[in-house]
């Protein structure tokens, strides 16, 4: 090969980038650096605090709370024993669990079939009907609760289970964010499979559900977290102590005429911890489904 | 019986048509290529005798049945995709195995098939390996072996081979070609003049012409095909036909100083304007044709048994092919000589001038 004055400018160029990488040339990037570090700390100990101040709660008295208390005390298991006395706490997780794990399960199955529907089929109001329900998404939970209220009274359900459920379970934001998901799925995989002789619903259960795993996986965590800390509805469907989720019940102990703040912490502890765990579980595949990957 | 037939097939997405009119019979074990440039209609064909795609108007029959709404399962065909469309969360074992899952085939004998078709297309090492484990070869391999594991009266293939490596390609060309008919996709007519046995050049969603690859190159129905078959491609020449006699007709050159040359061809009328198609072997020594022409000589491609000159003279590039040339080196200008029985010519519409 000839050298030329291009080829000689481009290993120069070559040369300066591979210098550029071994030393910054710019003075002030490791004051920018710094800069950045010192923000986002900032950031992540603004999100962690509350957290971290709970679980010191835990460990306090009440009146140590009030007074701003911000070291561990020796009050847990009074705490603890406490809550526990004050609340059927396996009645109020059962309700929570089981009402979680149910609304999130057809919540998926529902809104990622709506999802891989939208996506698949062709139509010529697809979009209209898919832009109309986008445009529902606008109206305000509290403009909808009277009439479902009404509804489900009518329905004989107030006060079940199923009145909790139901309405969460076709969730436009979950449907959207499938539909979004189902962008990303090869459609070759869909005629491979139809060629393999696999009907629409068998195509949806052996194939797209498997794949999308890592969508499936980060709506869990969205749709479960939403149907555990879910407090409006169900506090106005739910009204008889049996049936009370933990939202509930540790937003009612807060209402006493002294309320136990280190008691109250200990019961948010609890609260918060099946979220945590979801969440932890399921991280690696979260991150996955949040940038659309399909592996 | 694997033979296919279609018979004015037509498809339509809403008022546009994609396919405008397709006839064709493909005989039991023969080797199709459907070649054409990009938007042609061959992939959408494809799927139409897939079941991927429905039929809008005409018939799809395979082995003597009508299968217009026959589910793709059923038509006794398999598909390998370009983009192999494997199952990621499934192993090689699995994604090979699948069909026959669903066909309802005992266990054992599902064991026993994808042994085969593993054996043939040396997967045996990978059966227990993920598609994301494999090489782009490797996934190929296994899209391959999901067809055969089927073994269909009809391989369908959308572009698959082109990654092969070229040893098992004739592999498997030899291979499949000897159980099933085989319609295989490609826009690379290289690709189609080596592997079939029929070649159907598509245009527009009509075919153009169908042919054996030899009689595309040396019998192109129009400019088209003479144009799309063959690499480099067909050079065109703007002439004028000046004279006529029973047998013949004398052209003059547009951009070549008005040379003349007479060509064996009985139809076209005086005056008309017309495209002289020559291809780049064709071109020979000054003197050795019936007319020379001079050309400006753009550059010089030396490929060692071969050389590709890129000239032009009045803005129509012309590609020569000589063989062990080294003479254009530092060269300007190239006469070239053009011999009339080997060139061909075109009417305005770019049908061929016989």
């Amino acid at each position: 090969m000839s050298v030329t004055p291009a080829t000689m400018a481009q290993a120069a160029r070559r040369t300066d980038a591979r210098a550029a990488i071994r030393a910054p040339a710019d003075p002030f990037a490791m004051v920018r650096r710094g800069l950045v570090y010192l923000l986002l700390s900032i950031a992540a100990f603004v999100s962690v605090f509350p957290f971290l101040w709970m679980v010191i709660g835990t460990t306090n008295s009440s009146a140590d709370i009030i007074r701003g208390k911000a070291s561990l005390g020796g009050e847990f298991f009074n705490n603890a024993v406490t809550f526990f006395t004050q609340v059927d706490a396996l009645r109020v997780f059962w309700n929570s669990a089981f009402i979680a794990v149910v609304a999130t399960a057809l919540t998926l199955l529902i809104s990622s079939l709506a999802g891989y529907g939208f996506e698949m089929f062709r139509s010529r109001v697809r979009e209209r009907v898919f832009a109309l329900l986008l445009l529902l998404l606008s109206i305000p939970f509290a403009a909808l609760m009277v009439p479902l209220f009404v509804m489900f009274s009518q329905a004989r359900l107030v006060n079940t289970y199923t009145a909790v459920i139901l309405p969460t379970v076709a969730s436009i934001f979950i449907i959207f964010y499938f539909r979004q998901a189902t962008k990303a799925f090869p459609t070759e995989l869909r005629d491979a499979a139809k060629i393999d002789g696999l009907k629409e619903w068998q195509i949806f259960l052996f194939v797209y559900m498997p794949v999308m795993r890592s969508t499936y996986a980060a709506a869990t965590i969205i749709v479960f977290m939403a149907n555990w800390n879910n407090y409006l509805w169900p506090l106005i469907v739910l009204q008889t102590a049996e049936n009370k989720t933990i939202t509930l019940i540790v937003s009612a102990l807060t209402s006493a005429y002294t309320p136990d703040y280190g008691m109250i912490l200990f019961g948010t502890v609890l609260a918060t911890l099946p979220t945590l765990i979801i969440f932890f579980l399921l991280q690696r595949r979260f991150v996955e489904g949040m940038l659309g990957a399909v592996k | 019986m694997s033979s296919l037939k279609l018979t004015a097939v037509h498809k339509s997405y809403g008022s546009v048509e994609v396919i405008k009119g397709v006839d064709l019979e493909i005989k039991s074990k023969e080797f199709v290529v459907f070649v054409g440039p990009s938007g042609c209609g061959k992939s959408t064909l494809l799927r139409m005798i897939a079941g991927l795609e429905t039929i809008s108007a005409g018939d799809l029959e395979i082995g003597g049945t009508r299968m217009n709404d026959v589910d793709p399962s059923k038509r006794g065909i398999a598909m390998v995709f370009q983009s192999y469309a494997l199952y990621p969360h499934m192993t090689v074992r699995d994604n090979m195995g699948f069909a026959l899952r669903f066909a309802g085939v005992a266990k054992d004998q599902i064991a026993i098939q994808v042994q085969q078709a593993a054996r043939i297309l040396a997967l045996e090492p990978l059966l227990d390996r993920l598609p994301k484990e494999l090489s782009g070869g490797q996934r190929q391999r296994v899209a391959i072996g999901r067809a055969i594991v089927r073994n269909p009266q009809v391989f369908l293939f959308d572009e698959p081979l082109s990654n092969l490596d070229a040893e098992l390609r004739v592999h498997m060309r030899i291979e499949i070609a000897r159980k099933a008919t085989m319609i295989y996709v490609t826009h690379d007519q290289v690709e189609a003049m080596t592997l079939a046995d029929t070649i159907v050049v598509l245009r527009d969603g009509i075919i153009e012409q169908v042919g054996r690859p030899l009689d595309l190159y040396d019998d192109p129905a129009n400019q088209f095909v003479a144009g799309f078959i063959g690499s480099p491609k067909m050079n065109f020449l703007a002439a004028t036909i000046v004279e006529k006699t029973t047998s013949s007709v004398t052209l003059e050159l547009t951009n070549h100083g008005r040379a003349r040359l007479a060509l064996p061809v009985s139809g076209g009328a005086v005056g008309e304007a017309v495209t002289l198609g020559v291809r780049a072997e064709h071109f020979g020594e000054p003197g050795a044709g019936e007319v020379d022409i001079a050309l400006d000589i753009d550059v010089a491609e030396h490929l060692g048994s071969t050389s590709y000159v890129y000239a032009n003279r009045g803005g129509e590039a012309l590609t020569i092919e000589r063989e062990e040339s080294r003479n254009e080196i530092g060269m300007q200008t190239i006469t070239v000589s053009i011999d009339p029985v080997r060139a061909y010519l075109f009417d305005a519409r770019g049908q061929r001038i016989r």
